[in-house]
């Protein structure tokens, strides 16, 4: 199992957000989990990546043979995982260019790879930028500082090309895009989808789903899944709502 | 030892005690210090410092054995070496270098703008037993770069210097406090722009713990003047950066920066005030500290607009990152404006580090403590980039790398 996610409880500020939740994904499989405001969806996808605001009650994660809860944050994204914010973080002063470099050659030490040298990751970056319509000069700006809605997600998908993630969770990617944007950013998604690679894809919408197939989609209710299934899923709650799940 | 034996002690090697209205003013002063007659309510100048160990001092001073050295390494380029406040006096066609004279603390003694109720400022005129005054000749550009050196422990500097910008000349000025030994320098610059001159003026701070140094200055711009100060605190002992500047006629303009990085029990104390006081002029003014472990800092600022001063735009702005929960920052921005046309702002933001940030960059694979020093020197990316001097560019990245390696 590539992530195995068992009975997991997680509070913050004394409040239960997650409540005995399990999901697990194969290499390979596209997941998508749907699920009404509130109800823990973007906590599933910080606790993955690390963040330490979470009190964790209960429960155990597995990925890629590692207990989660071991592994830093820092280490969870050099052992191949990634998520793209569904509020990226501005940063003012940081160049994106650096920082990215920066963050392909920490991932690659991990693994005992070759750092990438300055002129290689230009022509690297300089063609997934290309792939994701992102203006050169974008890069030569500060992270994420400036950018409207739709750069900032743009921004997420390059940096998640450029990292090649094993497991990439995306949370809530398509709010606040439009038509071409949206096709644009799940282009380059589907471009990455490899047998090898994972996605956990957190939507509130069905759109996002009509241009990233998903393998299996999850209904996610008061911080449990409380259905899983195959896209037909998400027509269902396209046409009634959560309603009915909840 | 109180101040009036501290000063009957040591009369004879302080500079002008034979002139008898300077006497006059000591003798003001001292009554001010035995009465005890300062205010201390809501006295900037007594923010996180220790008064007695300030005022009951052992006074010692020694006149420099070596010549302090003038170089006139290329064309409009000068080094001095002030030691312990002095150095020689020097004159070509486009500088001149003396001795301050009587009339110089009498011109200070007039000063409206400076706090009188500043007791650094007062032990300064009491004690004054150094410095020099610098002219730069009309039409002149100049770059002067100021090594101040303080050559033996217990020293206590009290140094007065005058630099002068004569109608349109324009002078970049580089002063480096860098002493290792046991001493407090306490310096007082006034600085007189005039008309179509400017200076840009950057001074680097980086003593060692034992060194206090106190620098309080005074610009004057007349028409289309810019003065512009820098100042970069990376001393690990006490620093006071008190600047006080007027914008005496039109179209003149004041600068003020200043960025300090703390750590361990350090403490500085900084101030800046502008006053307008004529029309269409402009004053910018941004701090911004790093403070570590138990350091402390105070930043008062001041903009005052007369009602003569229409057209003034006046900016302020403060910044701190906290690294420690003991550590305290305490920022107080002020506008008094007594004019209806103007552009004013002001703005303070003190707090830890952007916690949304670091786990950002963590998310991205970078370790806890790369992301802590990168968002450190993004804080400051806007002000140090915006350093036009190269030679000082280099030196502050190296000072700002030392200062990181630090931080855990």
């Amino acid at each position: 199992m590539f992530l195995e996610i068992k009975d997991l409880s997680v509070k913050i500020e004394n409040k239960s957000i997650l409540n005995g939740l399990n999901l697990n994904i194969n290499k390979g499989e596209v997941h998508a989990i749907m699920g009404p405001n509130g109800c823990g969806k973007s906590t599933l996808a910080n606790v993955l990546a690390g963040k330490e605001d979470y009190e964790i009650l209960n429960g155990k994660i597995n990925f890629k043979d590692n207990d989660l809860f071991d592994l830093n944050i820092e280490e969870r994204a050099q052992e191949g995982m990634f998520l793209a914010f569904q509020y990226p973080v501005e940063i003012p002063g940081v160049n994106i260019t650096p920082f990215l470099h920066s963050a392909i050659n920490s991932k690659r030490k991990r693994m005992n790879e070759e750092e990438i040298d300055n002129l290689s990751f230009a022509k690297l970056l300089k063609s997934k930028a290309s792939d994701l319509g992102i203006n050169i000069d974008m890069l030569k700006r500060s992270v994420n500082t400036g950018f409207s809605g739709g750069e900032k997600k743009r921004y997420e998908i390059l940096q998640m090309s450029i990292l090649n993630p094993d497991l990439a969770i995306l949370d809530e990617t398509d709010s606040g895009l439009d038509i071409d944007a949206l096709k644009i950013v799940t282009d380059g998604v589907n471009k990455l989808k490899t047998k090898d690679n994972s996605f956990l894809i957190i939507t509130h919408y069905q759109k996002l789903l009509d241009y990233i197939k998903p393998d299996y989609v999850h209904v996610m209710v008061n911080g449990s899944i409380v259905k899983s299934g195959g896209s037909e899923i998400a027509a269902e709650i396209e046409k009634d709502g959560f309603q009915k799940f909840q | 030892m109180n101040i009036q034996d501290n000063y009957q002690k040591n009369r004879k090697n302080i500079f002008f005690s034979e002139n008898k209205d300077i006497e006059t003013h000591r003798e003001n002063l001292i009554n001010i210090f035995e009465n005890d007659r300062f205010d201390k309510k809501n006295n900037e100048s007594l923010k996180n410092i220790n008064l007695k160990n300030f005022i009951d001092f052992k006074y010692k001073y020694l006149i420099p054995e070596e010549t302090s050295v003038i170089n006139n390494n290329h064309e409009n380029s000068y080094s001095i070496v002030s030691v312990n406040g002095q150095c020689s006096t020097f004159k070509d066609d486009k500088i001149e270098i003396t001795k301050i004279l009587d009339e110089d603390y009498n011109d200070f003694s007039k000063n409206n703008i400076i706090e009188k109720n500043d007791h650094f400022v007062n032990l300064n005129s009491l004690f004054l037993n150094s410095g020099f005054k610098i002219v730069i000749k009309r039409n002149n550009n100049i770059k002067i770069k100021i090594s101040n050196i303080v050559t033996d422990d217990d020293l206590t500097i009290f140094q007065k210097n005058n630099i002068i910008c004569q109608e349109g000349s324009s002078l970049s000025l580089i002063e480096e406090y860098e002493n290792k030994n046991n001493s407090t320098s306490n310096i007082l610059n006034v600085i007189k722009l005039e008309k179509h001159s400017q200076l840009n003026h950057f001074l680097i701070q980086d003593n060692s713990s034992n060194h206090n140094l106190i620098i309080t200055s005074h610009s004057s711009c007349k028409k289309d003047s810019t003065y512009t100060q820098k100042v970069y605190n990376f001393s690990e002992g006490y620093v006071r950066n008190f600047h006080y500047s007027e914008l005496i006629e039109t179209n003149s303009e004041a600068n003020l920066q200043g960025i300090f990085f703390l750590k361990d029990n350090n403490t500085s104390n900084n101030k800046t005030f502008v006053k307008h006081s004529a029309e269409d002029c402009k004053s910018n003014q941004v701090y911004k500290g790093i403070l570590n472990d138990r350091s402390k800092a105070t930043y008062f600022s001041n903009t005052h607009v007369d009602q003569v001063a229409q057209k003034t735009e006046g900016y302020q702005l403060s910044k701190g990152i906290l690294l420690s929960d003991n550590a305290s920052y305490f920022s107080k921005p002020e506008l008094k404006i007594y004019a209806d046309d103007v552009k004013c702002s002001h703005g303070s933001t003190i707090g830890p580090i952007d916690e949304n940030a670091i786990f950002y960059l963590r998310s991205r694979g970078m370790s806890k403590i790369a992301a802590t020093k990168i968002l450190i020197s993004s804080f400051i990316n806007e002000e140090l980039s915006s350093i036009d001097n190269e030679q000082m560019s280099e030196i502050i990245q190296k000072k700002l790398v030392r200062y990181l390696s630090k931080v855990k």
